[in-house]
């Protein structure tokens, strides 16, 4: 009954990125390799992360909020950031349209962060006796993860990839992107500093995956009108 | 790993999951997840308690107690399913729930005894007993809160738990049964499952619920027990020019208990009362001796003998070893049992006739120095039977030796066989030191009148106050270390900590001590595996996870319908249904 439980937890948190895949025209257009090199990218993102986090930030004692180790977390996130403008822009991919550039980046992004954060411990917890409902709270969570990667992989393509976008626009753009870009640190906090239980703060998540997702799907639709 | 760190029995689980120190760990993932593998059993369950298995024996080869240790089923709280009614009788009725497959919960405090001793007398099939005993009856649990309100005697759950405890001993019980105390924990764990049992949805494995764990290995038998016989001696003067050997007076007290969990008999009142009047006795005596022109006519010979529960078996081979003429110059042996808790009432009792000088010169001698005490000792005659196997008291094993003796105890009557030797309800609480501490003195006392001849003169050898005061404190201390000592023979080893103990304590005070090892006749055996730790876990039931199943399918469907949709548009979503159809229209 436990690996029933481990079972639709893992569809739960990898599931969203194969439908994804599936069913958007990246499985037609066969993206799979920039995926891939995506994920690549984002481990050694990740991996860079982690030295400059041991280097610069001290083990704090207790669980409160400090508000300068957060502001060090946040810039070391901005790693993240550098990351994708890699992936996006230096590497080579084959011929295939801005449009279902971002997608494919942002599909491998999320994917390499939902295996890299969330496999291990369900693999652990949720193959046990004992049941929580942490394992799905988490799917919950990479699924918002995956809608903000994709967000994210979006502007970063409107920021740095056209040439062409609208003045007015641009300050709109940078600000969404900041905002997704600085999510982790936002979500911390509330955890942290306000106290908000781990239900509370994945409805946030999703909440705002969702609204931010729907913002730069109409940005990228209006600078993609001149062009098109 | 913080998921594992997290996972203790305070019963608040919080995984770090949006923790940034988890990108740290999950940096070494393709190590660590082969060490956490393995370690996967390690880190589950909510709940951890110290359980304690009902023993487990054969006498002369018939099993008696819980026959099987493992453990693994939901917990339950009552013996019928709701909506039975409560009063429901239990014969041919199939009303009650299913249990073979579920463990009952059951506090003491609210046990229905009658039914219990109905279901296991029927034989019927649980999946196991689990029973909460109230935190006083746990050994650990020795404070001093001495006021009218911890007396034993009127406290309902204390007969509660001896009927128990014999019922549970003399029944062969075909599953696990384990004693628990009781802990916030398990006390919240109980209000749940209590809770669930009302609301009409018996735990199985398609409901959830709690499920109770213990992983304990098959019990295996213990060869050969041993038991362990002490002997300390205080040699006598020898009056000048006299050739004969000095008469002996033996004063010998049972040291080993029998209960319902072996892990928890402390017999503080049986026998713990015995041994430490007798290590008291000893000291004051030694001190008595030490002085050449102090020592009387007597030699006095201290014996700590195992084996009491079973028909006094180590003092039947501690006699044997000696020879013929030692034990006849046994003047007499006064045997110790059973002398802690409060009262007046103190019993006397011999196997030879009342009538017999040396018993009366005995009696009389203890009931003058208990007038003066102000207790009441009366004289209880038993006769022995020589083909019935069952010894009920010490000194009977003398008596079939032809030694005079006789036993001192609280108790009027003569117990059954593993009746009143030192089980679950014999613990700490049950002892009156000021009343251990006057018979102590009372024994003492009579002793020396008898060894100085001091009958008639107003003499008090061991007078409050003075340097040959019995003391409180020394009573006190060994009080508390054997009322928290399980004592049960077979389970102590030949050079267990308590027997070193207590060959310790007789060498400082007596002299030419001799440990005797013996084998407990085979009439018993004895099955180990005595204590654990029980598991609980929160399940949730198989229909749960085949509603997540259907819901995360239908989350997918839609999820990629809304995709094709937005992406590619409604027609292509159709098409995807439609295209078989299509090329069979265009072949034909």
């Amino acid at each position: 009954m436990t690996v029933f439980h481990f079972f639709n937890c893992a569809i739960l948190t990898f599931g969203p990125h194969a439908v994804y895949y599936a069913a958007t025209p990246l499985s037609e257009y066969d993206t799979l390799g920039t995926s891939i090199k995506a994920a690549i990218v984002y481990l050694v993102t990740a991996l860079v992360k982690l030295v400059c986090l041991a280097t610069f930030l001290k083990v704090s004692e207790s669980d409160s909020f400090d508000p300068y180790q957060e502001l060090l977390k946040a810039l070391i996130g901005f790693v993240d950031v550098a990351g994708l403008y890699f992936a996006l822009t230096q590497l080579t991919h084959r011929n295939i349209s801005q449009n279902h550039k971002f997608q494919a980046v942002g599909l491998g992004w999320a994917f390499a962060d939902s295996v890299l954060h969330r496999l291990a411990p369900l693999w652990v917890g949720a193959r046990g006796l004992e049941f929580t409902w942490d394992y799905i709270l988490q799917g919950l969570e990479a699924n918002a993860n995956l809608i903000l990667s994709l967000s994210l992989a979006a502007l970063g393509s409107l920021m740095w990839l056209r040439k062409n976008k609208p003045k007015t626009l641009i300050p709109i753009i940078y600000t969404c992107a900041g905002i997704v870009a600085t999510m982790p640190s936002i979500l911390s906090y509330l955890r942290q500093g306000l106290g908000w239980q781990l239900p509370k703060v994945i409805g946030f998540e999703l909440f705002t995956s969702l609204a931010m997702a729907s913002i730069s799907w109409q940005l990228f639709a209006i600078c993609q009108r001149p062009s098109s | 790993m913080r998921v594992c760190v997290t996972m203790e029995s305070s019963g608040r689980k919080t995984t770090g999951v949006l923790d940034p120190t988890m990108y740290t760990a999950s940096m070494t993932a393709a190590v660590v997840l082969i060490v956490l593998a393995a370690c996967a059993d390690l880190c589950d369950g909510v709940t951890v308690v110290d359980v304690y298995r009902l023993v487990q024996y054969d006498l002369a080869g018939v099993p008696f107690g819980s026959r099987i240790a493992y453990l693994n089923h939901h917990a339950a709280s009552s013996l019928f399913s709701p909506g039975s009614g409560g009063g429901a009788g239990i014969g041919g009725n199939s009303v009650t729930a299913d249990l073979s497959r579920t463990v009952l919960i059951l506090p003491l405090r609210e046990l229905n005894l009658a039914l219990i001793r109905e279901y296991i007398g029927q034989r019927k099939i649980l999946g196991g007993l689990l029973f909460l005993l109230p935190s006083i009856f746990n050994p650990e649990n020795i404070d001093y809160e001495d006021g009218a309100d911890q007396n034993p005697a009127k406290d309902v759950s204390w007969d509660i738990l001896v009927e128990l405890e014999q019922l549970l001993i003399r029944a062969n019980i075909p599953f696990p049964v384990y004693f628990a105390f009781e802990q916030d924990n398990i006390n919240a764990v109980l209000v749940d499952v209590k809770r669930n049992d009302v609301s009409g949805q018996p735990a199985t494995a398609t409901t959830g619920g709690y499920k109770l764990v213990v992983a304990a290995p098959e019990p295996r038998k213990l060869g050969s027990p041993t038991i362990t016989n002490i002997q300390g001696w205080l040699p006598g003067l020898k009056a000048d020019g006299d050739s004969n050997q000095l008469p002996t007076i033996a004063i010998v007290a049972s040291y080993d208990t029998f209960g319902a969990s072996p892990a928890l008999s402390v017999g503080s009142d049986s026998n713990g009362s015995g041994i430490i009047a007798l290590l008291e006795i000893a000291r004051l005596f030694s001190i008595l001796y030490s002085n050449p022109r102090m020592r009387g006519r007597y030699n006095l010979l201290f014996g700590l003998t195992s084996g009491g529960p079973y028909n006094y078996n180590g003092t039947r081979k501690w006699l044997h070893r000696f020879d013929q003429r030692l034990r006849e110059s046994i003047e007499y042996a006064i045997c110790l049992n059973n002398i802690g808790s409060s009262g007046n009432e103190l019993w006397v009792h011999v196997s030879k006739p009342p009538d017999n000088a040396y018993v009366k010169q005995m009696f009389e001698g203890i009931s003058s120095v208990a007038d003066e005490l102000g207790l009441n000792v009366g004289l209880k005659h038993k006769k022995i039977n020589i083909s019935n196997s069952r010894v009920a008291w010490e000194h009977e094993q003398f008596s079939r030796l032809r030694v005079t003796a006789a036993t001192l105890s609280e108790l009027s009557f003569a117990p059954d066989l593993l009746e009143r030797t030192g089980g679950l309800s014999d613990n700490r609480h049950v002892i009156d030191e000021s009343s251990l501490v006057q018979r102590i003195k009372l024994i003492a006392e009579s002793l020396a009148r008898h060894i100085y001849s001091l009958d008639g003169k107003n003499i008090n050898v061991f007078a409050d106050n003075s340097s040959l005061a019995v003391n409180p404190s020394y009573v006190r201390s060994w009080l508390d270390l054997l009322s928290t000592t399980p004592r049960v023979a077979p389970f102590l080893s030949r050079n267990d900590p308590l027997i070193m103990a207590l060959t310790k304590e007789l060498t400082e005070h007596t002299v030419d001590v001799n440990v005797q090892h013996e084998v407990l006749d085979g009439l018993f055996t004895f099955y180990d595996s005595t204590s654990s730790k029980l598991h609980i876990y929160q399940v949730a039931s198989v229909t749960f996870d085949l509603l997540l199943l259907l819901a995360l399918g239908s989350y997918f469907i839609i999820l990629f319908s809304f995709l094709v949709i937005t992406t590619r548009g409604l027609d292509d979503l159709i098409s995807i249904f439609r295209r078989p159809p299509s090329r069979k229209v265009k072949s034909a």
